[in-house]
C-alpha cells in the first residue's frame, strides 16, 4: 500500500474532528460510568487543555511533564500540548505500595533530564511530589489538572511540522539515567502507517479497539491514542489498575462494544486464563475480535495457545493472534506476523541454535526441536538485518538463519535520545539502530532468541539489574560493588525468576540468614517486584572479567546449571569476550524459556 | 453481612498468607511488598478478593496511603463503618 502523504499529530486530530461517530469511550471501575467523547469533542477538549498551557506560559518546544492516572485527563492533556507544539513527557503515576522513594527519585531524573518546566498532575499526587520541584532545575510550577478541566482559554494556533518533536518516550534505562526516545511528528505519521493500513489492514472508521494499556507507555499511547486518531477509529479504554484487579472486564469491553482489535504483552493473555472464571465468561461474546496482539515481552506460545482454548468457547478465534516486535526507538512497531494466520513457530533444532547461533529447521516433534515464535516481516520502507555484535558499522549482515544482533533501519526509527548524544551515538552502528535483541531472519521474517541488554522483564516492566543491585548494596553486611542480580526462567514459575547473589564476609549461618531477609526486603521495598532467591556468598565466588568486572551473564549460567553455590575458592578470572559470553549465555537463557523445561 | 475489628483482622490475615511470595509469619505490621513479596500483580489480585468478601471497592486513589496488612485494615474499616456494616 502506498503511503500517503504524512500529517502530523496535529493535523490528524484537527481531520478527525468532522467525525461525530467515532471516538474515545473512557470506562471507569463503575460499569455505570463510560464517557463517550467523539472526535469533534476530542478536538475541543484537547484546545481546552493546550490553550490552557499555553496560559501557563509553554511556548512550542517547550517540555510539560504529564502525571496524570485519569485516562481522559492524559488523552486531552497530551493530544492539547502537541496541538500547541509543546512538548508532552508521560511519566507513570505512583501506584504506592510503599516505594514512594525509588517513584520520586525516578520521576525527579525524566522530569531533570527532559527539562520539562511544568509538570501538570492531580491534586493528590502534587501531594506527594514534595520536593520534586526544588530539586529539578528549571521546573518552574507543579500544576493540579483539576483547573485545566474547566479552563476557558482558547487553543493559540501554532505551526508544526513534520520534523517538529511530538513528544519524548522516556525508557528503557536505569533509573539514575533515564533515555528519553525523541520522537518527531514523522517518526508517528510512518509508523502510524506502517502499523494500522500496512500492518493490520485497519478499516478507517470502522475497526473498534478496546485498551487497558497504560497510557505513559509506547504501545498504548501511539498503538490506542496516536494511531486511531489518525483513522478515526473508536477506543474504548479502560484503567489499566481495574484490568489487574478484574482481568474480566477486558473480555467484558470488548464482547459490549464489539471490539476488533485489542493488545496485551504475554502475561496479560497469561493472567486472563489464570483469573477469569468460569462464571464471569457467562454471556460474553469475543467473535468480534479480528486482531489479538501480543508484543512488549518475549512471546510465549504456550500461554497463547491456553488463552485460546479457554476463550474459543466464547467465540475468541485463535487465528486473531498477531505476534509483534517492537520498541519505542523505533516509535512502537518493528514488524508484525501476518494478520489472520494466528502464532507460527520455526521448527529448528535446538542444539545447533544454542551451540552455534544457526537456526536448522527440522521436522516437528524431533529431539531437541524448538518452536521460535515468527514476528513477521519489515515493514514496507524499513529495514531489519542481523549483524555480528562486533560489527560497528553494520558492513557484513549475517546470512538468513544466522543468530545476530538485530539491527533496524527506516523512517520509524528515532534521531535519538532527548539530550544524551553519547548514549544515542552508542545505539547506531553504521545507520542502524542496535536493538539488543538477539534473533535471526528466515525468509525474510524476523525470529527473536534472546536479548543481549541484561534487563529483566516482570509482567512486561522492564527492570535494570543495576538499580537492584545498588539497593542490595545499602545493606549493612553487603561487600559493596559485589552484588549481581538477574533474571532466570529457571526454576518453578510461568514468570521470569529473580535471583540476587552477593557477597558478604559474614560466616555465621543464622548471620547469612538475616542478610537474605534484609536484601529481600529492601529490594521489594524499593523496586516493588518479588525477589525469588537470594545467595549469600564468600568474598571472591563472584565471577569478574579480568579488568574486574562484574559478570552477571556468566552468573547466571553458573546459577542455572547449579555451579554457582559450589564456588568457593578464589575467583576465576574468565577471560571469553564478553560479547560472545553475553550472547552464548543470553541464548541460553532463552532455551528455558522455549522449552518451557524448568528442571534440565 | 456484618464485621467487627477481629475478624477483619483475622480475614485479611488469612488472605494474605495464602498470597505471600516469602516464609514470613504474616502480622498486622507486615509490610505487603517488602515483606510479604507480593508485587503489584499479586496486590491487584488480593484487592479484588478483599473487595468481594467484604463487598466493597477500594479506588485506586487508596492504594498510595497501603504499605501494611494494618492500612488495608484502616481502609476497610473506615468504608464498613459509613456503610454501617461494622459492629463494636
Amino acid at each position: 500500500m502506498s503511503a500517503p502523504s504524512p500529517r502530523t499529530v496535529a493535523q490528524a486530530i484537527e481531520d478527525a474532528a468532522a467525525s461525530s461517530s467515532t471516538g474515545y469511550r473512557f470506562l471507569e471501575e463503575s460499569p455505570d460510568v463510560a464517557p463517550y467523547h467523539s472526535y469533534a469533542d476530542v478536538e475541543r477538549m484537547s484546545a481546552r487543555y493546550g490553550g490552557a498551557m499555553q496560559a501557563m506560559g509553554l511556548r512550542k518546544g517547550d517540555r510539560v511533564a504529564l502525571i496524570l492516572p485519569d485516562n481522559a485527563d492524559f488523552v486531552f492533556a497530551f493530544l492539547g500540548a502537541v496541538r500547541a507544539g509543546i512538548i508532552p513527557v508521560p511519566i507513570y503515576p505512583p501506584t504506592g505500595l510503599g516505594k514512594l522513594s525509588g517513584y520520586l527519585e525516578n520521576t525527579l531524573h525524566i522530569v531533570a533530564k527532559s527539562g520539562a518546566r511544568v509538570l501538570l498532575t492531580s491534586s493528590e499526587i502534587k501531594k506527594i511530589l514534595g520536593t520534586i520541584q526544588a530539586e529539578a532545575p528549571g521546573l518552574e510550577k507543579v500544576v493540579g489538572v483539576e483547573g485545566v478541566r474547566t479552563a476557558n482559554d482558547k487553543l493559540r494556533p501554532e505551526k508544526i511540522d513534520l520534523d517538529d518533536v511530538c513528544f519524548l518516550q522516556f525508557t528503557s534505562g536505569s533509573t539514575a539515567r533515564p533515555k528519553g526516545v525523541t520522537l518527531t511528528h514523522r517518526n508517528l505519521a510512518a509508523n502510524v502507517h506502517a502499523i494500522m493500513p500496512v500492518g493490520l489492514s485497519i478499516q478507517d472508521g470502522v475497526d473498534h479497539g478496546v485498551s487497558w494499556l497504560p497510557l505513559y507507555h509506547d504501545m498504548g499511547l501511539i498503538g490506542f491514542v496516536i494511531a486511531p486518531v489518525y483513522h478515526r477509529n473508536s477506543i474504548t479504554f479502560l484503567p489499566p489498575l481495574l484490568f489487574l484487579k478484574r482481568p474480566a472486564r477486558w473480555l467484558e469491553s470488548i464482547s459490549k462494544y464489539k471490539g476488533t482489535i485489542s493488545f496485551g504483552p504475554n502475561f496479560a493473555y497469561a493472567l486472563a486464563v489464570k483469573r477469569i472464571k468460569e462464571s464471569e465468561m457467562e454471556g460474553l461474546d469475543l467473535s468480534s475480535w479480528r486482531i489479538a496482539g501480543c508484543g512488549a515481552e518475549p512471546i510465549r506460545a504456550d500461554n497463547l495457545r491456553a488463552f485460546a482454548e479457554k476463550f474459543s468457547r466464547i467465540g475468541f478465534d485463535e487465528r486473531a493472534f498477531v505476534c509483534c516486535y517492537g520498541m519505542a526507538e523505533s516509535t512502537l512497531a518493528v514488524s508484525f506476523s501476518k494478520i489472520w494466520t494466528g502464532v507460527r513457530a520455526d521448527i529448528v533444532d535446538g542444539e545447533t541454535l544454542w551451540s552455534k547461533g544457526r537456526a536448522e529447521p527440522v521436522a516437528e516433534g524431533t529431539p531437541r526441536a524448538a518452536g521460535i515464535v515468527e514476528c513477521g516481516a519489515a515493514f514496507e520502507g524499513h529495514e531489519i538485518k542481523t549483524f555480528a555484535p562486533d560489527d560497528e558499522e553494520s558492513v557484513r549482515p549475517l546470512p538468513e538463519r544466522e543468530v545476530g544482533e538485530l539491527r533496524i533501519r527506516g523512517p520509524s526509527v528515532m534521531q535519538g535520545y532527548w539530550n544524551d548524544p553519547d548514549v544515542t551515538k552508542r545505539s547506531f552502528a553504521g545507520g542502524f539502530l542496535r536493538t539488543g535483541d538477539l534473533g535471526y531472519i528466515a525468509e525474510g521474517k524476523v525470529y527473536i532468541c534472546g536479548r543481549s541488554k541484561e534487563v529483566v522483564i516482570v509482567n512486561g516492566r522492564n527492570y535494570y539489574p543495576q538499580d537492584i543491585e545498588w539497593e542490595a548494596s545499602q545493606v549493612e553486611g553487603v561487600r559493596k560493588g559485589n552484588v549481581i542480580a538477574f533474571g532466570t526462567m529457571k526454576g518453578p514459575s510461568d514468570r521470569e525468576r529473580v535471583v540476587i547473589a552477593f557477597e558478604t564476609s559474614e560466616k555465621d549461618e543464622a548471620g547469612k540468614k538475616r542478610l537474605e531477609a534484609d536484601v529481600r526486603k529492601a529490594v521489594q521495598q524499593s523496586v516493588g517486584l518479588t525477589v525469588d532467591d537470594v545467595l549469600p556468598l564468600a568474598p571472591g565466588v563472584l565471577p569478574k572479567t579480568s579488568s574486574g568486572k562484574l559478570q552477571r551473564a556468566k552468573t547466571r549460567e553458573l546459577y542455572e546449571s547449579g555451579e554457582l553455590l559450589g564456588r568457593t575458592s578464589a575467583r576465576e578470572v574468565d577471560k571469553l569476550d564478553l560479547v560472545k559470553e553475553i550472547a552464548k549465555s543470553q541464548i541460553g537463557y532463552f532455551r528455558h524459556r522455549l522449552f518451557g523445561k524448568s528442571d534440565d | 453481612m456484618t464485621w467487627n475489628r477481629e475478624s477483619v483482622h483475622k480475614e485479611l490475615i488469612k488472605v494474605f498468607g495464602q498470597h505471600k511470595q516469602s516464609e514470613v509469619d504474616v502480622s498486622e505490621t507486615s509490610e505487603i511488598v517488602g515483606d510479604l513479596g507480593i508485587d503489584s500483580l499479586g496486590v491487584m489480585e488480593v484487592l479484588a478478593e478483599i473487595e468481594d468478601t467484604f463487598k466493597l471497592t477500594i479506588p485506586d486513589d487508596a492504594l498510595r496511603d497501603i504499605n501494611t496488612i494494618g492500612d488495608v485494615a484502616t481502609s476497610i474499616l473506615t468504608r464498613l463503618e459509613s456503610d454501617g456494616r461494622l459492629e463494636g
